[in-house]
């Protein structure tokens, strides 16, 4: 309580010179007077005190982040909701993803955030401890923001402490994608819910059969862990101050893949990550190489990035996805949000910006143009009557999600507090020390239980 | 006598022409690579020429952004490289000048913390910066990108021109004093002439670099019509879903064109050079 | 106005006067940035709430950060190899495009090129593709019979090889402005030693070295500084993998600012960066009158 007032305190103060320079500031353009005028709001909502009467009128600025056909079709969603309610107009604002990031936070520590933003689950915690965004509930419970055709679950996993902050776009699913031609030429069988073991089992036997390699997201495997540590009872990996787990055991199954695998000559060599560009679907493993040497059989992903994975495949490779493996699958499956909503606290009309977020749940126009590239819509309604204009991927996305995943997960981990993203980092390097025959996989589960808790209690201070 | 100097010039040639060809084989391939399907840019990697050939890449490209054509990021590039350049070159050929003539109180401390500067990464004063400009009012217009290179706060160019003026003799200043010449006179008479070598390199440099700078342009440009080239050509790649690398590719080979023909124009300046030959040491 | 003219004709104010625009420039623009950012290196501030004074926690937090000695060692190493390559190549290549002839516009433009992508993400994709392991550098080494299937970029000694080799092929700026104070050095004094019957070799170093020493002083001062601030080589390529072995001072700060938003410790390790410049330039300028030729022309 008193952290979160001294935050508000600093923010009003902060509002309040600012505004006070807004005054004497001279020129500066018609925009910078825009920006000037935010901050001055900034003071009234800055406490997080809600609503103000929505005049209905005005220029609000939306921000994400994304590629051309998401900057294109939510430009246009955005457009739509301009003619069908005349006198609201937007900016739309996109950036590339780690540079969202960037000048999100700046525009956070200078509170000129745009009214409407994107927001990953990642980042949710620390946005909403810091009161940068606004709770919508109020608007939930006035109606203004319909949710009655979503699920709790999902609704729940925009949430801090009860309070909805934010509002999912689309549902999303851990997915392992994965070569079908590959599977069917090795004679193995995937089935959905495989434990680690049988996992490693059909690795095995891939590479024998082909020559065709494993990769377990070399390089960002967090939520693979996080994943598999939920497994274990139901742990967090990310805990509040501390990591979730008993103790370094539970670590070691997953180092292990990496271990065995190298040695043994079915994981991809680590050198051949160096050689690709991180995160992009494009150069995976799984659809980019010149042999099998360099290439996976597999990738961990997201439900909503099989489409792009489909694109990128070269002819004649067949595509299909299930679940991660995991000790226990019921406990490690999860529905994700994919791609949050949020209004900020620096809006000066939040009413409007809940509103949006209504469109974009429960308007069918609105989906039919988004095309549910951020994720399935996660009204029912909606979904259901989009599904016969999604394309073939994305509905195998949606039975994936509907059939497979949601009869047999658990409530996603509360959002990463603090200091999941040095951690994050840190699994990574043990990983990467493990392909390097520099630690046993024994070793890095220690390291990683020993560091990682510091500097989750470092953060939590 | 002859002989041996032609063969001496065709093994110049040779030399310094096949080199040149190793140094932008890799805009070569950039180039060629952004008139290959997109979808096979990484798979044909090895392969120079495109097959089969399309234009496909510079249709999407120009395409740009939810309706802003990629036309437009090019006018704003350049409208703030052209203005901030031009700020640029005059401040720093004034301050120069202060620099490498005269002697003053301060001049020591002055000529540290423009060194100093310099040394701090531009990342560690995005923050700062942009709390500094929000202050003045100037955050959402391109005033950050712009306004700063009046006041010649970039110290290389400083130095850069410092130096040069330094090689001018310092008796052709006391010369045209002597004709009756005040600072001023001399500093447009005398100097700006002999250091055309230097203004130019500065305004080559000067363009280029506020072309491809981007992280101010991150920060202070709010509305997607009035982003530069630097941060919309990164918007064709997006990590988590799909990314249209042969746009990238054609955009990128368009965005450096204005840089070439910049130098392109500008470098005959340095062929020429200027003839100081008149001058006796 | 009078009193304009008055200050403008005494050297002493005139030179005040000269510099201003600088003066007013880095009052207003970056002597408050700096100072906050200063600041933010005594605290802990993580950008998204304000900052908390903690005094000396981050350098302390620092000596004690096995990755901070591990940045710097390649930093240094990136700094130390590639510049020095980086100024003779240039020097080379000016000189040899020094020569007029119908192709030299050509030439310069080529040889330029490189420095103009600068940092794209083409370049990075290109130069990845070029050190895989079945790139064009394996393929050139099996064509004359090495047989090497090696990946350049995966290995801990070879990796910083190919930012350094992507930094030095980047020498375009340099190159320049060696070019632009060649052209400045007066022909007469070639004519006198030609009269004086000195071959190429001896006008080279009697007259060209020693009045190019200022220029050669200025790049080795900006690259240095350059060196040790760069940053895009490895974010764009290589993001310090493998195991760190790439992993520039810079990157990891940006990585402490922006990443882990522990933007006060960046703060911190920018500004211990900006001693460690600082210095190493002052030793430079101290060596300055033992080498660099002072006389003007």
């Amino acid at each position: 309580m008193k952290k979160k007032l001294a935050v508000i305190l600093a923010a009003s103060t902060m509002a309040a010179s600012l505004a006070a320079c807004g005054g004497s500031g001279s020129s500066g353009g018609t925009e910078a007077a825009g920006t000037a005028g935010n901050k001055e709001t900034t003071a009234q909502t800055g406490g997080g005190a809600p609503a103000q009467e929505a005049g209905g009128e005005g220029l609000l600025t939306v921000a994400w982040w994304g590629n051309q056909t998401r900057n294109e079709r939510t430009q246009a969603a955005l457009d739509k909701y301009s003619e069908l309610n005349p006198g609201v107009s937007f900016d739309g604002q996109f950036s590339e993803w780690s540079d969202y990031w960037n000048k999100l936070a700046t525009a956070a520590a200078g509170h000129s955030l745009p009214d409407v933003l994107q927001m990953d689950y990642a980042y949710l915690d620390q946005y909403v401890t810091n009161n940068l965004l606004v709770d919508l509930t109020p608007y939930i419970e006035d109606g203004t923001l319909n949710v009655d055709d979503c699920s709790q679950d999902i609704i729940g996993s925009g949430s801090v402490g009860g309070k909805v902050y934010s509002i999912p776009i689309g549902i999303n699913a851990p997915a392992m994608v994965y070569n079908k031609t590959i599977t069917a030429q090795a004679g193995v069988e995937i089935k959905d819910n495989m434990t680690l073991d049988e996992f490693v089992e059909v690795s095995k036997k891939i590479y024998q059969e082909t020559g065709c390699k494993t990769n377990m997201a070399y390089g960002v495997s967090q939520e693979i862990l996080q994943a598999m540590i939920r497994g274990y009872d139901g742990h967090v990996l990310f805990d509040n101050g501390k990591l979730g787990v008993d103790s370094a055991e539970e670590f070691i199954p997953f180092f292990k893949v990496y271990e065995e695998g190298v040695k043994e000559g079915w994981y991809i060599e680590p050198g051949v990550f160096a050689e690709l560009t991180p995160g992009s679907i494009e150069q995976d493993p799984l659809v980019y190489g010149s042999s099998p040497e360099t290439m996976s059989w597999v990738a961990f992903c997201w439900s909503n990035q099989f489409a792009a994975f489909n694109n990128a495949a070269p002819e004649g490779m067949e595509l299909d996805l299930t679940t991660w493996p995991s000790k226990d699958p019921k406990l490690s499956n999860f529905l994700k949000p994919a791609q949050l909503f949020s209004v900020s606290v620096d809006s000066k009309d939040p009413v409007t910006g809940a509103r949006l977020i209504d469109y974009w749940t429960n308007s069918l126009d609105c989906n039919q143009i988004l095309l549910a590239e951020r994720g399935v819509p996660i009204s029912s309604k909606v979904a259901e009557e989009l599904a016969p204009s999604l394309s073939e991927s994305d509905q195998k996305v949606i039975s994936f999600i509907n059939e497979v995943v949601t009869p047999n997960s658990s409530q996603i981990n509360p959002p990463y507090p603090n200091g999941s993203s040095e951690v994050s980092d840190l699994i990574n390097k043990l990983e990467e020390k493990v392909c390097y025959g520099e630690l046993t996989a024994e070793e890095a589960a220690e390291q990683l239980f020993t560091e990682g808790n510091k500097i989750m209690a470092e953060k939590a201070k | 006598m002859r002989e041996k100097r032609r063969i001496r010039n065709v093994i110049y040639h040779v030399l310094v022409f096949s080199v040149g060809i190793i140094m932008i084989y890799p805009l070569i391939w950039m180039f060629m690579s952004s008139f290959k399907e997109t979808k096979t840019i990484f798979q044909t990697a090895g392969n120079l020429i495109p097959n089969p050939f399309t234009i496909q890449n510079y249709i999407n490209g120009l395409k740009g952004f939810a309706k802003v054509s990629f036309m437009t990021f090019f006018k704003n590039s350049l409208f703030i490289s052209v203005v901030a350049t031009v700020g640029t070159v005059i401040s720093s050929a004034v301050v120069a000048y202060g620099f490498a003539r005269f002697k003053f109180k301060g001049r020591n401390l002055l000529f540290a913390a423009m060194l100093l500067s310099m040394m701090l990464p531009a990342q560690v004063l995005m923050i700062p910066q942009y709390l500094w400009y929000q202050k003045l009012g100037w955050v959402g217009s391109y005033l950050p990108l712009i306004v700063p290179y009046f006041f010649a706060i970039q110290g290389f160019f400083v130095y850069l021109m410092t130096n040069f003026i330094d090689g001018i003799p310092r008796e052709l200043d006391e010369a045209a004093k002597i004709d009756g010449c005040s600072y001023p006179q001399i500093f447009i008479r005398v100097i700006l002439p002999l250091i055309t070598p230097a203004l130019v390199t500065g305004a080559i440099f000067s363009f280029m670099w506020r072309w491809d700078d981007f992280l101010s342009a991150l920060l202070y440009v709010n509305k997607s019509a009035l982003y530069p080239v630097s941060l919309a050509l990164k918007l064709f790649c997006d990590p988590g879903s799909s990314s249209d690398y042969g746009a990238m590719f054609a955009m990128a080979s368009l965005s450096i064109l204005p840089s070439v023909l910049i130098f392109i124009f500008f470098q005959k300046y340095l062929v020429e050079g200027i003839s100081t030959s008149g001058l006796k040491g | 106005m009078n009193l304009f003219k008055k200050a403008m004709s005494r050297e002493s104010t005139a030179g005040i006067i000269f510099t201003l625009p600088f003066t007013v420039g880095f009052l207003l623009f970056m002597i408050v940035p700096m100072g906050i950012s200063l600041y933010y290196s005594f605290c802990k501030y993580d950008i998204l709430s304000p900052p908390v004074f903690t005094g000396l926690e981050n350098f302390r937090t620092m000596f004690a950060d096995e990755t901070f000695y591990k940045s710097i060692k390649v930093t240094f190493f990136f700094a130390f190899v590639s510049v020095p390559l980086r100024l003779i190549f240039a020097l080379l290549v000016a000189m040899l495009l020094l020569k007029t002839t119908k192709m030299t516009g050509f030439y310069r433009a080529a040889y330029y090129l490189p420095s103009i992508i600068g940092g794209s993400v083409a370049v990075a994709i290109l130069w990845k593709r070029m050190f895989a392991t079945d790139g064009v550098i394996n393929k050139l080494l099996q064509a004359v019979g090495i047989d090497c299937k090696f990946s350049w970029l995966g290995d801990t000694k070879t990796a910083i090889w190919v930012l350094i080799i992507l930094a030095v092929w980047q020498f375009g700026s340099s190159m320049l402005i060696f070019l632009s104070s060649l052209k400045q050095i007066p022909m007469s004094l070639y004519e006198a030693a030609n009269v004086d019957g000195a071959n190429g070799i001896s006008k080279f170093f009697k007259i060209t070295l020693p009045l190019l020493t200022p220029t050669i002083f200025f790049n080795l001062v900006m690259q240095m500084i350059n060196g040790f601030l760069a940053f895009t080589q490895s974010y764009i390529i290589t993001q310090g993998k493998p195991m760190n072995s790439t992993l520039f001072y810079t990157v990891y700060m940006y990585q402490q600012s922006f990443e882990f938003y522990n933007t006060g410790y960046g703060a911190a390790l920018a500004w211990v960066m900006l001693a460690i410049i600082g210095l190493i330039t002052l030793l430079l300028f101290a060596t300055k009158k033992f080498w660099v030729y002072e006389g003007g022309l």
